[in-house]
């Protein structure tokens, strides 16, 4: 019974690599221009750029493979579901008929499209994870916060945001090792989580969820409590022991990801969308 | 029903970065009806080791027989052995889940697949060994428990399952003294009147000292003493260098006898403290 082990989304592996040491600025807004690439993406060379792009970072900064990628299992069943529908459910007027299937229909588009969005969300979740994997949370904080700081001045509380995303971020691997506990609670009194199908399964799980809540709720109530009492009171008037600065590593890495989007736009542009 | 615990080692977080070992080759046994107390400092592998012991942990490297069954072992039937092996957790809150303290103690006995008659006689029971009026707290909400309402609670929910050991992970941390001292004594009775096999993990020597007829000292996920508790409290200078404590009642004779008294070693609980001293007052009062 381990379910933190598969976590990997903000979670910081600390290293000393290039990319470690980068400022989080760069990683950051690098991290939304892959991200903007991928949704814009149609061809399958395109996803194959971009998988040889995100392979490149990890080889980079010197983490395992095979625990980069960990955090997807736990989706995959998720995905598989998401790829059924589209091939069954998504139409198309002049497309290929693959096969029939009691009352439903798949079509070559359809595929293409379940294709799509399975890449999206594994290659999403991949970037997003590198970020926090290679970042710690105080220069991640920093780096948004830094970004954002533009938007104050039209209203946006940009460093309540932020500390909001942060705290969101820490608090997927506390939910996740309480659910841990509760889970191994209600084993203790003779519930075999392992037991059953599909939907005995499914059953067993809810009530593992009440306390589950409670216990966010009182978590989120004493985090309230505690960062009062230490007089926070918002963004306004903080400051930073740690000031970014931009260093030579950063100039290359924007090189890099500049010479990576005139690839991809030239990729998208000279290839056949497959949808 | 004995325990036997051969060669265990444990880690977490295989395979990943974070991999790190946290019981190494951990033998022990543990005798029907006995009162063990496992010590050690924070992240010494208490836990761990303990939750072995009910199969919420299967060993990998090592092995644990629960009445000469393997918790490893395919065919052992785990959902019945953790009703045999009963655990506490350190934190009610994660163990009561149902809406009212009755319909949470018969949670356990429900999965059991019992009668509803023998059921409500089993939260009954169990609710008197803990000293819970069933008729006031049956449909009590659990949220309006008090901390030591809620560990009785829970202890009552694991005790519906009829039990012939209990793990207890560390139960009185948090209890104010009235709190703790009414949870120990309903230990205290399950040991004695229903001769229930205790694994009382505690962060208080005081207690350990109190209940425990033998004690487990763990540091690092090694043991490091394995003995009866007065030789256990015996090796001040080894527990203190794990950064242990002793009983209160053993550290102040100690400072006495340093003074100059003339007092015997190994006393664990105030009462034979008082005696010892009050023994030495006469004597001395008889020599002037």
């Amino acid at each position: 019974m381990e379910l933190t082990k598969n976590i990997t989304l903000g979670v910081y592996l600390p290293g000393e690599t290039i990319i470690h040491r980068l400022d989080p600025r760069t990683k950051i807004i690098a991290a939304t221009i892959l991200i903007v690439m991928l949704l814009l993406s149609r061809s399958y060379i395109a996803y194959a750029a971009v998988a040889f792009f995100i392979a490149m970072i990890i080889v980079i900064s010197a983490i395992p493979m095979g625990y980069a990628l960990r955090g997807l299992k736990p989706m995959l069943p998720v995905l598989l579901l998401m790829w059924i529908f589209q091939l069954f459910l998504f139409r198309d007027s002049d497309t290929l008929v693959l096969f029939n299937w009691w009352i439903f229909e798949a079509t070559e588009a359809g595929l293409h499209m379940g294709n799509l969005i399975i890449l999206r969300v594994l290659f999403l979740f991949t970037v997003t994870t590198l970020l926090t994997l290679t970042t710690s949370v105080v220069s991640l904080t920093d780096g948004l916060e830094n970004l954002l700081n533009p938007l104050r001045k039209v209203g946006v509380p940009s460093q309540e945001l932020v500390m909001t995303l942060v705290i969101a971020l820490r608090f997927v691997m506390i939910l996740a090792e309480e659910l841990e506990k509760i889970i191994k609670a209600q084993m203790a009194r003779g519930v075999a989580f392992d037991q059953g199908n599909f939907i005995q399964k499914t059953k067993k799980i809810f009530p593992v969820f009440l306390p589950l809540f409670v216990s966010a709720f009182k978590r989120a109530e004493e985090l309230i409590i505690a960062m009062e009492s230490r007089s926070y009171t918002g963004g306004k008037g903080r400051t930073k022991m740690k000031t970014l600065h931009m260093s030579r590593v950063d100039l290359t890495a924007a090189i890099t990801i500049l010479i990576f989007t005139g690839l991809m736009i030239y990729i998208n542009i000279a290839t056949e969308p497959f949808i | 029903m004995p325990i036997e615990v051969i060669n265990l080692s444990h880690s977490y977080k295989i395979g990943t970065p974070f991999e790190h070992k946290v019981l190494h080759n951990i033998s022990l046994s543990i005798k029907d009806s006995q009162f063990v107390g496992i010590i050690g400092p924070t992240r010494s592998g208490k836990t761990t080791l303990a939750q072995h012991f009910n199969a919420l942990h299967i060993p990998k490297q090592g092995k644990i027989l629960i009445d000469n069954e393997d918790t490893a072992d395919k065919k052992t039937d785990l959902v019945k052995l953790r009703h045999r092996v009963g655990y506490v957790f350190q934190n009610p809150d994660y163990q009561l889940f149902a809406p009212t303290v009755g319909e949470d103690i018969a949670f356990g006995p429900s999965h059991q697949k019992l009668p509803r008659t023998e059921i409500d006689k089993l939260v009954q029971e169990s609710m008197h060994q803990v000293g819970l009026d069933f008729d006031t707290f049956r449909n009590r909400d659990i949220f309006a428990l008090s901390g030591g309402q809620k560990r009785r609670a829970a202890i009552a929910g694991v005790l519906a399952c009829r039990p012939k050991v209990l793990v207890l992970d560390d139960i009185t941390a948090g209890l104010d003294p009235r709190g703790r001292e009414e949870i120990l004594n309903v230990i205290k009775d399950l040991h004695q009147n229903q001769k229930i096999t205790i694994l009382f993990i505690s962060n208080s020597m005081d207690e350990v000292a109190l209940l425990a007829e033998r004690i487990i000292v763990i540091d690092q996920g090694m043991i490091k003493m394995d003995d009866l508790t007065r030789n256990v409290f015996a090796r001040t200078e080894e527990l203190r260098s794990i950064g242990l404590e002793l009983p209160e009642a053993t550290v102040a004779l100690e400072n006495l006898r340093s003074a100059g008294f003339h007092l015997p070693n190994g006393i664990l609980s105030v009462d034979e403290a008082i005696e010892a001293i009050a023994a030495a007052l006469r004597e001395k009062g008889a020599h002037n």
